[in-house]
């Protein structure tokens, strides 16, 4: 079929064009603005269905932007990993905004929603591209309209404290892009290139006369996607951000947006740094390493919150950090641990962020010490905020045992078993802050004090579809990590 | 060639180099956010700067072809792409300040230091 070899763009494409007629469209029928927005995701995520099945089939292809080969033109890659990580953002970011077409409603002023579906197809459309991109001068501009995407999805809220949060997210995160556009300089200065995979070739016969660029490169790409991803010493923009936006918002920052970039730091250490960078300098070491202490102090920051988003926000540090320590074991299995952490983590955390919304919507509370009782009057809310509560804790039958198992499989085959410790001891940690919460929500002897506004329908639909996901990624993990361990070995 | 030559040679890579730390280091310590702005676009202008002047050949003429096929050329490549990077910075800048502005609006400052204490008191 014609149309099949221009699937890489033409699913970009369908949400940029989304993107600029939902206002205009808003203007006039309000409903129909959302309605398209989630039309058009669907359809996109029906393209990356068929794109994955292409891919399985016919292998990997790449994708020439105007028909211009590399290098000089811009290079989509379709392989295994990439249309993976594509169909997970296409399609929890098609979920969410199912949350968002009621939940905005009472969240922004009417006059700002069609501009939030400007902002979210946006979003979706960079990261989209993000995961596909070969070469690094377009990562750096679709970074940048995540980056602003991201920034306004927080601050469209009309509070002030998300003034300032978004504030502060644009700062570091332009300082993130600026480290970025120095570190594709100095690798375009000693090679020539932009594309992927040009860049390596060339990087494997230049590290011995230029090994002074190749390494300022190494430092300020682990620095600029450290500060994006908020791996550990860089996260203090997180918190604030995650947990003063719109819970939709929410829900997409700490479930995709910062996942995008630590997939984006991994394609470039495999697809752009030759094997002979990483056998030099210690970058995995650094990254394990950070991601081991982040884990820890994640889950520590996040048992001393008061506030319910706040902690869900603290605890993605802690699990943003297993995805890096999935890339910083260099080891196959790990690998495949990390990535599928990316996917479990990225609906768990949505759904968290979703119930919490709901919980806020429908009570107006937003203390975790004022929630007991609260699971008697919002069974089924509760419920999915247990079930993503057992997989942040890595409980069997849910998916974040599998991610956790495969990377301390990994650990352990290199003989790191100090790492197998910290990933058990995290659990700990999460079972602490979570099970509380859930315990006195269902056990509690009060009973619960604020009055409930009744669960709109989509609500439900939205949260039974997590929690059957959430359930199904524990118990039917073996296609999924079969097609990871095939696009991992890619790699070794 | 030792690094210091190499530096005193290509003295423009190192003044890139200077810019990018003074708007880092203003941008991550300074309270007042236009100040963090103007850092901001301070550091982005001298990554600017720097991929200019790796496309720049000593000697060398606009890429334009004028007949003779002997003449040295510029790298036409880091322009375009810099012309791209500064249509980005121009729109983070706009909209940083004009957050700026909803932010002084609110809180009546435009010091972080002093919004975090106007936040710490509520």
């Amino acid at each position: 079929m014609f149309l099949a070899e221009h699937l890489p763009v033409l699913i970009v494409i369908i949400l940029l064009i989304c993107a600029f007629l939902a206002p205009l469209l808003y203007r006039r029928h309000p409903r129909a603005s959302g309605l398209m927005v989630l039309f058009s995701l669907l359809f996109s995520l029906i393209l990356s269905a068929v794109l994955m099945l292409k891919v399985r089939q016919e292998g990997p292809f790449s994708y020439q932007m105007g028909g211009w080969p590399p290098p000089w033109g811009i290079e989509y890659m379709a392989d295994p990993l990439r249309v993976y990580m594509l169909l997970v953002v296409i399609a929890v970011s098609l979920w969410i905004y199912l949350y968002a077409f009621r939940d905005l409603q009472h969240e922004l002023r009417q006059q700002v929603i069609g501009w939030y579906n400007t902002l979210y197809s946006l979003l979706v459309a960079s990261m989209a591209a993000m995961t596909m991109t070969n070469d690094l001068f377009n990562l750096f501009v679709l970074m940048e309209i995540c980056a602003i995407t991201s920034c306004a999805i927080i601050t469209i809220r009309k509070e002030r404290e998300c003034l300032e949060a978004g504030f502060k997210y644009l700062i570091l995160s332009a300082m993130g892009t600026g480290c970025f556009l120095l570190g594709v300089a100095m690798l375009y200065m000693v090679t020539g290139h932009l594309n992927f995979g040009f860049l390596q070739d060339e990087l494997s016969s230049a590290i011995a006369s230029y090994p002074l660029n190749i390494f300022t490169a190494a430092a300020l790409f682990i620095v600029a996607f450290g500060t994006k991803a908020a791996l550990f010493p860089l996260h203090v923009w997180l918190p604030d951000a995650h947990a003063s936006a719109p819970s939709p918002s929410s829900a997409m920052l700490s479930g995709l947006v910062i996942k995008i970039y630590a997939f984006s730091l991994f394609i470039i250490f495999y697809r752009v740094f030759p094997r002979s960078l990483l056998d030099m300098l210690p970058l995995s070491e650094i990254v394990l390493w950070l991601a081991a202490l982040g884990v820890m102090f994640g889950s520590i920051y996040a048992m001393l919150q008061t506030d319910l988003k706040k902690m869900l926000a603290y605890s993605s540090i802690g699990q943003i950090a297993f995805i890096f320590m999935g890339i910083g074991l260099d080891q196959r299995l790990a690998l495949v641990g990390g990535l599928y952490h990316i996917a479990v983590h990225a609906i768990t955390k949505a759904m968290l962020f979703m119930a919490a919304g709901v919980i806020i919507y429908t009570t107006g509370v937003r203390r975790i010490s004022e929630l007991a009782g609260v699971g008697r009057v919002l069974p089924l809310v509760m419920l999915a905020f247990t079930i993503g509560s057992a997989s942040m804790i890595g409980i069997p039958g849910t998916g974040g045992l599998i991610s956790k198992w495969y990377l301390a499989l990994g650990a352990l085959e290199i003989g790191r078993s100090l790492f197998v410790l910290v990933i058990l001891l995290s659990s700990l940690l999460n079972a602490i802050y979570y099970m509380p919460i859930v315990i006195s929500a269902f056990m509690s002897q009060e009973d619960f004090r604020y009055k409930v506004k009744k669960v709109p329908v989509i609500f439900q639909v939205v949260l039974v579809t997590g929690i059957v996901i959430v359930v199904l990624t524990g118990i039917f993990s073996r296609p999924l990590i079969i097609l990871l361990e095939e696009a991992v070995s890619l790699f070794f | 060639m030792t690094i210091l030559e190499g530096l005193t040679h290509n003295y423009y890579y190192l003044v890139a180099i200077i810019l990018f730390v003074i708007g880092m280091h203003t941008m991550l310590t300074h309270s007042n956010m236009i100040k963090k702005v103007i850092a901001m676009n301070i550091m982005e202008t001298s990554v600017f700067l720097l991929f200019v002047a790796i496309g720049y050949v000593r000697g060398g003429r606009p890429p334009i072809i004028s007949g003779s096929a002997e003449e040295i050329y510029i790298n036409p490549l880091p322009g375009a792409l810099i012309l791209t990077g500064i249509v980005v910075a121009v729109s983070v800048t706009a909209y940083a300040l004009s957050l700026i502005v909803k932010i002084y609006r609110a809180y009546g400052t435009i010091d972080s230091d002093e919004i975090c204490k106007i936040r710490g008191d509520e």
